[in-house]
């Protein structure tokens, strides 16, 4: 029985930490497509970017963070109702913020193109952003097909884990997106 | 740690950071939009402390030091 727990628990720090390379790995990537703004447009901001979406759209993202760390203290203590109603929270939350992206990428194409410089770098930053963001939303729906068949318990919640710990990763990426992008000048 | 009081306790935890982070996404949206020179600095130091307030405390960074099996 000792021995199960440990190669549980072994295997759950293996799990972890491949999840955290992968998150170095998007960090990169990420980290790129931010300094190629400043390489290419220096501090340069339109006067067109509408900076009170900006903000609604993180304060969404932001409160979408809350609602998944809630439904992954629920899981983890049995509290499976409410771990479901929460994920369904997080994902309206992260609908929410794609309908805001959108909002703005149909402004964006008005006033700064894709064509320009900083409509280059706005609709790659936001676009791939929003890519993780809807395969975000594709994991949480799947976890609550299996959350409801109650196969996630206090004992066994790394699914629901990696999924929320992901949902968190595309958050701090926003963190640097949305002043990059939307408030130095 | 698997009582209702303990679960009150982590979800008061996540509305406390919750709102430090509201709060700073509002400074931060202050600074951008009022400050217009040397603001990147200011705004620089807002994303790291954000950002380190979602690692530690959502996605519990520290698991991966102490190797704890639940995220408390």
């Amino acid at each position: 029985m000792i021995s199960v727990s440990r190669e549980a628990r072994h295997r759950l720090s293996i799990n972890r930490v491949g999840l955290w390379l992968f998150f170095l790995s998007d960090s990169f990537f990420f980290g790129a497509l931010l300094v190629t703004r400043y390489y290419l447009q220096g501090v340069h901001r339109p006067s067109d970017l509408n900076q009170t979406l900006g903000f609604a759209i993180s304060a969404i993202l932001l409160l979408s963070s809350l609602t998944a760390y809630s439904a992954e203290t629920a899981i983890a203590r049995g509290e499976e109702r409410l771990f479901r109603r929460n994920i369904v929270f997080t994902s309206v939350l992260g609908v929410l913020f794609m309908a805001g992206v959108g909002l703005e990428w149909s402004e964006g194409f008005r006033h700064f193109p894709p064509s320009q410089g900083f409509g280059t770098v706005f609709f790659a930053l936001t676009g791939f952003h929003a890519f993780h963001v809807f395969t975000g939303l594709i994991a949480l729906a799947l976890l609550l097909f299996p959350g409801q068949k109650g196969r996630f318990t206090p004992d066994n919640y790394w699914g629901v884990e990696g999924i929320v710990k992901y949902w968190h990763f595309v958050d701090v990426v926003w963190l640097f997106i949305f002043p990059t992008l939307y408030l130095v000048s | 740690m698997k009582t209702g009081s303990g679960l009150r306790r982590k979800l008061a935890l996540g509305y406390a950071v919750f709102g430090g982070l509201i709060a700073l996404k509002i400074v931060e949206y202050f600074v951008g939009t009022r400050i217009h020179s040397g603001g990147w600095a200011y705004l620089a130091i807002l994303a790291i402390v954000s950002s380190w307030l979602v690692l530690y405390f959502f996605m519990h960074i520290y698991q991966l030091r102490s190797g704890r099996k639940d995220h408390d």
